[in-house]
């Protein structure tokens, strides 16, 4: 892990010791503004293939931020804007004539709090899946099993499939939202602090559930526990104040961070 | 990790890996198809709410337009002329519009103190297992359809008040000067009086509980700090709750004072239909809202259906100003309470 | 500490405990003031209410003066039209509150609506009446059962638009921003999620509009009008409770004051147990 070149926090730089990584998601001199306020600088980075990206910072930093517009969900408020480029393999998502509704297929999202929608565990994966596929019966029972398979939570859930998803526990609920998201079959899952309302076993699940998932997706993940970014991540970003301070392989990261704030917050003298 | 679930989750994945292929040009395919419903139900909406305006403009529209006649025939004088008279057809409205604002000040003079002390009692005072029984009695109160006000004030309230209390007003006011003039005359039971208390029985749930959600929203800790320095009950209620609310309180009145200024029913029953002002309370009288109801079907004519329909234009207007006042500040009050 | 205990038997502090005391007391006296009334109106609703109370009232017409019968026909007339009113106003509400809610939350079209709605909340209903004769029954050249329908649907939009706003409002954004991230179309996100998320909030706004209308009787009165005989032609003249308590409250006959007052506590008792239906789902779709 000698890496003497991570000073400067930019792309190739971080692909430059992994051989055949295979860039998924392509951030450039991404501005973000919520109405006047600037709230991220001058944004790069890359999210790889079959990797997991963490953003690490303290609470306001813009790492939420970051992960919102990467499947346009600040489209839903008004006075929010963002500027620069940020590619979905050759795809612009920030084009004003990206489709909202494929863009969103295709980038998933886990959010903090589990969301069930008020329905049935069923009808909350053959929900998405029937969005946009018409499949016959015992197809779309394979289909919700699959993906509850994946989300680790078939055996505990195939007895009451017709519950309401808000009789789960939290941490049931949270990987139903998983299951939910991967039954729609993206390319990119985007983790939102995933386990900060959850307690320790049902983090420890989830975390294995991203560990399992990241061979076939590409991952980011934001989260305020830095011992989680440094369990589930190959790669770290450090942000502070909307700026991207440091990006690179998470072990180096954590072992010797190059700038003197990504050191500050990871020893625990601030954020 | 097992190394069966491994295998598992890789099987699974080899099979999304397959399908997604054949499915992407599917999903650009069908939300097309989705999109037209998308913006259609969107544009549904938007002309729903702008219906909402459509009503609006339509009331307007339709009162000025069938107002017209009268007003064209009549003038400014429609404004302030107390005859009403269906034979000459002559008509002004100075009668119901003082009718319907002299029986609104009494009930509010009576249900603001009254709705204002049970708010306080319901959010300072009141044991907490009675709150919501009360709280709901007082909704239902509200509840109550105004007709139901009206037969009771026929039947009950208005002999009631002629036997009872307003023979024991005459008596002790009748030799008080400016007052006597207020309680002149044989007690007849119905009147404005009558309609005026009968409102304030109506509108007395209103305020109250407006005055409650808004006494409710005041922060604890606020609250807390003064109990704190030692306030007692009325203290903390006098000089944090009320100030803080103030807005809240003024416009949940005058949203109670709109729904006295066009209430129909309870009053057209006990007020006695007379056109005229009289400097007494004991006196019957009329409000627009009760001369509409009264004569509107009865109208032969069109100056005299124009005028009634001029009469439900002032009460329009009238309102509208009111109640547009109650909330404007009651959205000053949450803009606060945003913060 | 001293000063302390010298001040709690300060007279300032006797004034001060004595004011309290006397504003408290008128408190409860308020209270109990308030109360009193609906005890009162609903112990006389009821003593005269159901003395006349039968079969009949519900398998009788309504009679010519001086002679027994029912209130069968307002009764007919009463459901129809609110049921009418309740077709045509509750779709026009629950989708402009949706507009207000979720497409246009934010813009300036919203801000009047909201502004408006809630003044024609509380507007005068006689007004209303004025309004639907003069576009329909002065336009058609009769009195009918369609004109009072619509008047009742003016008053139902904005109670339903008022309520689904809220209860919208009170989904999480969460939720919605869940949906949009598995790519759902927002008209779909709107109709599978958030209509579901607020179902029961959205019923409860129905259910008290129809307990506002089943009493209302100014927009009727020239509208619907009445009608001493059996009618199902919603294009005429149309009997309806309210009017009918109405006229037969006012007149000197005792048997129609009596049958005034059997339906008087028929709409009470209806409207009382739709408020409270409506509280019930209210409180069960808070706790979800």
């Amino acid at each position: 892990m000698s890496m003497a070149t991570f000073t400067v926090p930019t792309v190739t730089n971080a692909a430059s010791n992994k051989e055949d990584l295979v860039e998924k998601v392509t951030v450039q001199n991404l501005d973000f503004f919520y109405g006047d306020h600037r709230a991220l600088k001058n944004i790069n980075v890359s999210l790889y293939h079959g990797k997991v990206t963490a953003f690490i910072g303290p609470s306001g930093c813009g790492k939420s931020t970051l992960l919102r517009i990467l499947n346009r969900m600040y489209d839903l408020y008004p006075n929010q804007r963002a500027t620069g480029t940020v590619r979905l393999d050759n795809d612009d998502i920030l084009a004003p004539s990206q489709d909202l509704n494929l863009l969103r297929a295709k980038v998933g999202m886990v959010f903090q709090k589990p969301t069930p929608f008020p329905m049935t565990i069923y009808e909350n994966i053959a929900f998405g899946i029937r969005l946009y596929e018409n499949l016959p019966k015992s197809e779309l029972d394979g289909r919700v099993q699959q993906a509850l398979q994946r989300a680790a939570l078939w055996e505990e859930v195939k007895d009451k499939l017709g519950a309401n998803g808000l009789s789960l526990s939290g941490g049931q609920q949270q990987r139903l939202c998983i299951a939910r998201t991967v039954a729609v079959r993206p390319e990119v899952i985007l983790f939102d602090e995933p386990c900060s309302a959850l307690d320790p076993i049902s983090t420890a699940k989830i975390e294995e559930l991203i560990d399992e998932l990241k061979e076939d997706y590409t991952i980011a993940i934001v989260t305020h526990n830095m011992q989680q970014a440094a369990r589930v991540s190959d790669f770290t970003a450090f942000m502070y104040l909307g700026e991207l301070v440091e990006y690179g392989d998470t072990t180096r990261m954590f072992t010797t961070p190059s700038d003197r704030r990504t050191q500050d917050y990871i020893t625990g003298r601030f954020g | 990790m097992t190394s069966s679930r491994r295998r598992r989750v890789a099987d699974v994945a080899l099979q999304s890996g397959v399908v997604e292929v054949a499915e992407k040009v599917d999903r650009a395919k069908v939300l097309q198809r989705l999109r037209v419903g998308d913006i259609a139900f969107r544009h549904t909406t938007r002309a729903a709410a702008v219906t909402v305006l459509v009503i609006l403009s339509g009331i307007i529209f339709s009162l000025v337009y069938g107002s017209l006649p009268a007003l064209q025939k009549f003038g400014f004088n429609f404004l302030i002329e107390e005859s009403w008279n269906p034979v000459t057809e002559h008509f002004g409205a100075i009668a119901p519009i003082y009718g319907t604002i002299v029986t609104s000040i009494i009930a509010m003079i009576i249900a603001v103190p009254v709705g204002l002390f049970i708010a306080l009692f319901l959010t300072e005072l009141c044991p907490m297992w009675l709150r919501r029984p009360i709280g709901i009695a007082i909704e239902l109160l509200a509840g109550i359809p105004s007709i139901i006000y009206g037969i009771w004030g026929l039947f009950v309230f208005a002999p009631f008040l002629q036997q009872h209390v307003q023979p024991f007003l005459i008596t002790v006011f009748g030799h008080v000067p400016v007052l006597s003039t207020l309680f002149e005359g044989p007690p007849y039971g119905i009147g404005v009086l009558t309609a005026g208390l009968i409102l304030a029985i109506m509108v007395l749930p209103f305020i109250t509980s407006i005055s409650r959600d808004v006494f409710d929203a005041v922060p604890p800790m606020l609250k807390e700090s003064a109990y704190g320095l030692g306030c007692t009950t009325w203290e903390v209620a006098r000089y944090v709750v009320l100030p803080f609310t103030r807005v809240g309180v003024i416009g949940g009145v005058m949203l109670a004072l709109g729904r006295a200024l066009g209430e129909t029913m309870a009053v057209t029953f006990v007020i006695g239909n007379a056109h005229r002002i009289s400097g007494s309370i004991l006196a019957p009288g009329t409000t627009i809202s009760a001369t509409i109801a009264n004569e509107f079907t009865e109208a032969v004519g069109d100056i005299y259906t124009s005028s009634l329909i001029a009469l439900g234009l002032i009460l329009f207007v009238i309102t509208f100003i009111v109640l547009a006042c109650a909330r404007l500040m009651l959205m000053r009050l949450n803009a606060r309470l945003g913060q | 500490m001293a000063v302390m205990i010298s001040g709690a038997s300060s007279p300032l502090y006797a004034a001060r405990r004595r004011k309290n005391g006397i504003t408290m007391t008128l408190a409860y006296l308020a209270t109990g003031f308030g109360l009193i009334w609906l005890a009162l109106i609903l112990a006389v609703l009821f003593y005269e209410g159901f003395s006349g109370l039968s079969l009949k009232v519900f398998t009788e017409m309504t009679p010519p003066p001086g002679a027994a019968g029912g209130l069968l026909n307002p009764i007919i007339g009463s459901l129809v039209m609110t049921f009418i009113a309740v077709l045509i106003g509750t779709p026009l509400g629950i989708l402009a509150g949706t507009y207000l809610a979720e497409y246009g939350r934010y813009d300036k079209l919203s801000t009047v609506v909201r502004f408006i709605n809630d003044i024609l909340l509380s507007a005068p209903s006689i007004v209303i009446g004025l309004f639907i004769y003069e576009i329909m029954v002065a336009t058609m050249g009769h009195f009918s059962g369609w004109a009072g329908s619509v008047a009742l649907a003016v008053i139902v939009v904005p109670v339903v638009v008022r309520t689904t706003e809220d209860m919208l409002t009170l989904v999480p954004d969460t939720l919605r921003e869940a949906a949009a991230s598995i790519g759902l179309p927002r008209s779909l996100m709107i109709r599978k999620v958030a209509y579901r998320a607020a179902r029961a909030g959205m019923i409860t706004g129905v259910l008290l509009a129809i307990a506002r209308i089943s009493g209302e009787t100014a927009p009727l009165l020239f509208t619907a009008l009445n009608n001493q005989f059996w009618s199902t032609n919603m294009n005429a003249p149309v009997s309806s409770l309210p009017v009918v308590i109405f006229q037969f409250a006012l007149s000197p006959y005792k048997d129609w004051q009596n049958l005034a007052w059997t339906g008087a506590l028929i709409i009470t008792l209806a409207v009382l147990a739709l408020s409270i239906t409506a509280r019930f789902l209210g409180s069960q779709s808070k706790k979800s």
